[in-house]
């Protein structure tokens, strides 16, 4: 154990000294490049700027993909019958092929792959909170489905369209395509739940706490994050509050249609979906519900409760790492 | 870190081979293995790796 704690040390000051080594392009000449309409196809095109940026977004997107694996893998063992198993072991084995695809690129920027996968402690992974909280039923998981892989969905087509990192973007061309795929299984098992009233009532509680986490899996709102370089070097496309809207824009009509009632509505006048509820709100993780009585609350208090991570934070990073350890660390 | 292999892939005897993504192995047959099970998602007809270290450009990017 002592020594897997120093090779823990050694791997993050290597991630982080060997920066300006690896990207030797200027600021200057990333802005060129960029201006010229060309994409970044690796380290060769990067400033050091650059690099961190792209790492950054790069692990928030394969941490996703990761951890909704052993999340969807604990739910669908409560599939109702062997072939919707099967269905959902199909989606999980896309997910670990999306993060795949995100830590090869992070392993093309030069970071130490098996040390993101396999080493690193389980509070410092970038998925959203949402993921900390457990899914337990065969409907939370297809609800899951419609609401996280739609989320995935909205932010990982806005990277598609507008990434400047060639690779990353000609990659996710398969993703997308997938990830319709994951919601559809979603929106066609909601479909078929809420025709009896017992199913319904299952759903909607499970949207009831769902949806929420769902709408705070974009972050910080526009106001109050500065997305300069992000949207400069073309690491996304749309601000955190206009993915929100997207978002909303594809979630909202859809429960309308299938009568599962959402705290939020469409304003025709502006074209803009408006959230209805105390936002953003307390969250009662043990019980999964939200405290909407005591009004909105800071969004400082909602970024102590990420930072505290939640319960299924080190299960699922144990369920990933195990194998690696015992053969590695012993 | 390991070696990079890229993996390039068809579908159909009509269509070229096309760049299909990367893996990482030391070892020649385990990146053969990890190609062939890694993007397992289309029923190829071919499927090679190159050890990106072989590749030459002729024009960049
Ligand atoms: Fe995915
Ligand atoms: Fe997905």
């Amino acid at each position: 154990m002592g020594d897997y704690k120093l090779t823990l040390v050694s791997q993050v000051s290597y991630v982080e000294a060997d920066i300006e080594q690896l990207a030797q392009r200027t600021e200057d000449e990333v802005r060129e490049h960029l201006a010229a309409g060309k994409l970044v196809e690796g380290l060769e095109h990067m400033s050091p700027e650059y690099l961190r940026g792209i790492r950054r977004i790069l692990t928030v997107s394969a941490d996703t993909e990761w951890v909704s694996a052993p999340s969807y893998l604990r739910a669908a063992q409560h599939a109702p019958a062997l072939n919707n198993f099967g269905s959902a072991m199909s989606i999980i084995q896309d997910e670990l092929a999306h993060a795949h695809i995100a830590f090869r690129l992070l392993g093309d920027c030069g970071v130490d792959m098996d040390w993101l996968m396999y080493e690193r402690p389980a509070e410092e992974f970038k998925y959203p909170y949402a993921f900390d909280v457990p899914l337990n039923s065969w409907v939370e998981l297809v609800c899951a489905n419609a609401l996280y892989d739609q989320a995935g969905f909205v932010l990982l087509s806005d990277i598609h369209q507008s990434s400047t990192f060639g690779p990353w973007k000609r990659a996710l061309k398969k993703v997308d395509k997938e990830e319709t795929f994951h919601l559809r299984h979603g929106r066609t098992w909601i479909k078929k739940l809420v025709a009896e009233p017992e199913g319904k009532a299952e759903v909607q509680a499970a949207v009831d706490w769902m949806f929420i986490l769902t709408l705070e899996w974009f972050g910080l709102p526009d106001t109050r994050k500065r997305h300069g370089i992000q949207l400069e070097y073309g690491f996304k496309g749309k601000t955190n509050d206009e993915l929100r809207q997207d978002w909303m824009r594809a979630v909202v009509p859809f429960m309308e249609e299938v009568g599962i009632q959402v705290p939020a509505h469409l304003d025709e006048d502006t074209d803009t979906y408006v959230i209805d509820c105390p936002f953003p709100a307390r969250f009662d993780p043990e019980k999964r519900e939200w405290d909407l009585s005591v009004g909105p609350v800071s969004w400082d208090e909602v970024l102590d409760r990420w930072k505290g991570r939640g319960e299924m934070n080190s299960v699922y990073v144990r369920t990933m790492q195990r194998g690696y350890q015992e053969a590695h660390v012993g | 870190m390991s070696r990079a292999w890229e993996v390039f892939a068809r579908q159909s005897y009509e269509e070229p081979l096309h760049h299909v993504g990367a893996v990482r192995e030391d070892d020649e047959e385990l990146a053969l293995v990890s190609a062939r099970s890694i993007y397992d998602e289309q029923p190829w007809i071919e499927m090679i790796i190159v050890p990106r270290d072989e590749v030459r450009e002729a024009i960049s990017a």
